[in-house]
């Protein structure tokens, strides 16, 4: 009954095991990702771009004011740039965002590159801090929670959870400054002192920052970590780990976390966005010369190509994230990894 | 009683069943509304609080919102007169916060109610679209949802200005594909039942059976999406009038009221407690109505949880 392949069909099924072969699969998976990572940052990049130029009026008529004459604003706008045609603008803002010359800004007071390259050190570092700490911190009072869902200790984290997630950060930071440094004197009330020179320093100047910026995010990040917690709690490896002999804090650490891990990632890594905008405000607060405060400046003096630069900026970390958040599952969850590479485990 | 001994001694039994009959409507009424979820009521609570001072505010406040007193500066809170106390500029606190909320509201209820509509618009286009147009619009969406709406809102007052106008449109632009993402899932979920097969059997067309059939089965999933974008837009407004890219002077907001009162505070600390604190409750509010809608309109989902 069974047809003998021929020879053809062999070859053909070779190939196409080849081509579904997991290492192919996983590589194929990866430069799409990467291909997608680089369509949305140069959509991104053309749709702040185009915003700005269309939304934004005559750059150089802002710049002078109403008196001007049709002379000046003409000088000006050569002198800038901007009688060029749009898409020489853009490929010559893309050319200097990699190559490092994006110009001076318009006030002529600053390279722009430069600066940012030195603003981005404290935002970062207040970004990726409060990142690591919220997560942390929400992983073992969601577990704690998920682990207490019936009893009052639940309740109390579920409340305190609750609340933090409605407290702005920057209130936060402003009651904390009231409180640890104008009553206590704790910590310096704002102002950053660079990491390279004074570390210790350093870690005091963003403290309580981090702090203001961790508080609402790790009580978002808390709530998802006890539902997916509860979530696993009912999956019956649970149950056969401790019908096995394991203990339910064992069971829950050993067997649960990993697979509570997946919406965690998600979540936190999607978070990495409301940090990255948490710190403009915050930066405000502490006044902090970070990349926020950098924005604000140029919002106010409506410098274009510092606003768009920075955007920019921010998008792509956002989306390097995102695209190692991808990478992430596949390692954190090889069925993730398979369905998308429609490997079939059956 | 006199009246209930009356009844008795004319209509005989009738009247006792009768309140008895009313205490059990009443007594289950009670059931029902105790069965409610906590969050639910505690949430209404404090939303409807919210709605009922912003709608106030046309009608009447304490004092007027722009006239300032110098006499009367930083007065503490439970002042004579002044509930809240006064600013630096002798303004009663409670107006500025009676007037916050209503800014706020009305931010938030005018971006949330947009960006939710074109959302769902979206959303529902996408799900039935299916093969490669969903994938592609989705992958967008995704990278939608992770752009702050803080940096859209900076783009957008560089280009038009600082103001409420450039807050709104940023905050619906932030919206859209969250909203959208939020009723995808649902929606392709309700579009491969064997109602909507009849449906098309019958032939409807594809946004006919949108409208009528897929729509309603995923109305709760949006209703609680409403609120908890409610809570996310008020927290935003109020982040970007701290910045001073939301609302300008003269419109009270609860953001630009702590941005007044960040550099008092040394002087006089309590002029920053009183709007946090409305935006915590705010916020708290619509975030405990959002969970409680979901409790109540998806108990089983809950449950398992």
């Amino acid at each position: 009954m069974i047809q003998k392949p021929t020879n053809l069909s062999s070859m053909q099924s070779t190939s196409r095991r080849f081509f579904r072969s997991h290492k192919v699969q996983q590589l194929r998976g990866f430069i799409s990702q990467f291909f997608v990572l680089l369509l949305s940052a140069l959509i991104g990049s053309l749709v702040v771009f185009a915003l700005l130029r269309l939304l934004g009026g005559d750059v150089a008529y802002i710049l002078l004011g109403n008196e001007a004459t049709q002379d000046q604003v003409n000088s000006l706008r050569s002198e800038l740039g901007l009688d060029r045609a749009w898409f020489v603008q853009y490929f010559d803002w893309i050319k200097g965002f990699f190559t490092g010359d994006l110009g001076t800004s318009f006030s002529g007071s600053y390279e722009i590159f430069d600066q940012i390259g030195q603003r981005l050190i404290p935002t970062l570092l207040l970004a990726f801090g409060s990142l690591f700490v919220s997560i942390s911190l929400a992983i073992i009072l969601g577990t704690y929670a998920a682990m207490n869902a019936d009893n009052a200790k639940g309740v109390v984290t579920d409340i305190v959870s609750q609340v933090g997630t409605a407290i702005p950060a920057f209130w936060a930071g402003l009651i904390l400054v009231v409180v640890f440094s104008v009553s206590f004197g704790w910590f310096p009330a704002g102002g950053y002192v660079p990491i390279q020179e004074d570390f210790w320093g350093s870690l005091r100047s963003i403290f309580l920052p981090i702090v203001a910026l961790s508080l609402g995010i790790t009580s978002v990040t808390t709530r998802f970590v006890r539902s997916a917690m509860l979530d696993v709690l009912n999956e019956d490896y649970i149950r056969t780990a401790m019908a096995k002999g394991c203990t339910r804090k064992r069971a829950v650490f050993v067997h649960g976390l990993r697979n509570a891990s997946i919406p965690v990632v998600t979540v936190g890594a999607l978070q990495l966005g409301n940090l990255l905008a948490g710190t403009i405000v915050i930066e405000s607060v502490f006044v902090i010369p970070g990349l926020g405060q950098l924005l604000l400046t140029a919002v106010n003096g409506r410098e274009v190509i510092v606003v768009q630069s920075i955007v920019l900026v921010i998008l792509l970390i956002i989306l390097v994230m995102n695209f190692m958040l991808d990478i992430a599952y596949g390692l954190l969850d090889p069925r993730i990894r398979d369905k998308r590479n429609g490997a079939n485990h059956g | 009683m006199a009246c209930l001994i009356q009844g008795f001694v004319t209509n005989g039994m009738a009247p006792i069943m009768a309140e008895q009959v009313h205490n059990k409507e009443k007594q289950r009424l009670w059931v029902k509304f105790s069965q409610l979820p906590a969050t639910l009521i505690i949430g209404g609570i404090l939303v409807g609080f919210l709605l009922c001072i912003a709608l106030l505010s046309f009608v009447w406040t304490p004092y007027d919102p722009i006239a300032m007193n110098v006499r009367d500066r930083y007065l503490p809170i439970g002042s004579e007169g002044y509930l809240l106390g006064t600013d630096r500029f002798g303004r009663d606190v409670l107006t500025q916060i009676i007037m916050g909320a209503r800014n706020s509201l009305f931010v938030s209820i005018i971006s949330t109610l947009v960006s939710l509509m074109i959302g769902t618009l979206l959303g529902l286009y996408v799900a039935a679209a299916g093969g490669r147009i969903q994938n592609i619009i989705s992958r967008t969406i995704d990278v939608g949802v992770a752009i702050p709406g803080i940096l859209v809102a900076m783009v957008l007052a560089t280009a038009i200005g600082p103001g409420n106008l450039a807050a709104i449109t940023a905050i619906i632009i932030w919206f859209i594909p969250v909203a959208a993402r939020v009723v995808i899932g649902p929606a392709v979920q309700v579009l491969s039942q064997d109602y909507i097969e009849a449906a098309f059997g019958y032939g409807r067309k594809k946004w006919f059976v949108l409208f009528n059939h897929v729509l309603p089965n995923i109305s709760s999933t949006i209703i609680v999406q409403a609120s908890v974008m409610f809570a996310a837009a008020i927290l935003i407004e109020a982040a970007l009038s701290f910045l001073g890219v939301g609302a300008q002077s003269p419109i009270a907001s609860w953001g630009r009221t702590l941005k007044e009162a960040q550099p008092l505070m040394e002087i006089a600390p309590s002029l920053m407690v009183v709007p946090g604190l409305a935006i915590v409750l705010a916020v708290l509010g619509f975030n405990l109505l959002g969970d409680g809608l979901r409790a109540y309109l998806d108990p089983q989902q809950t449950r398992k949880r």
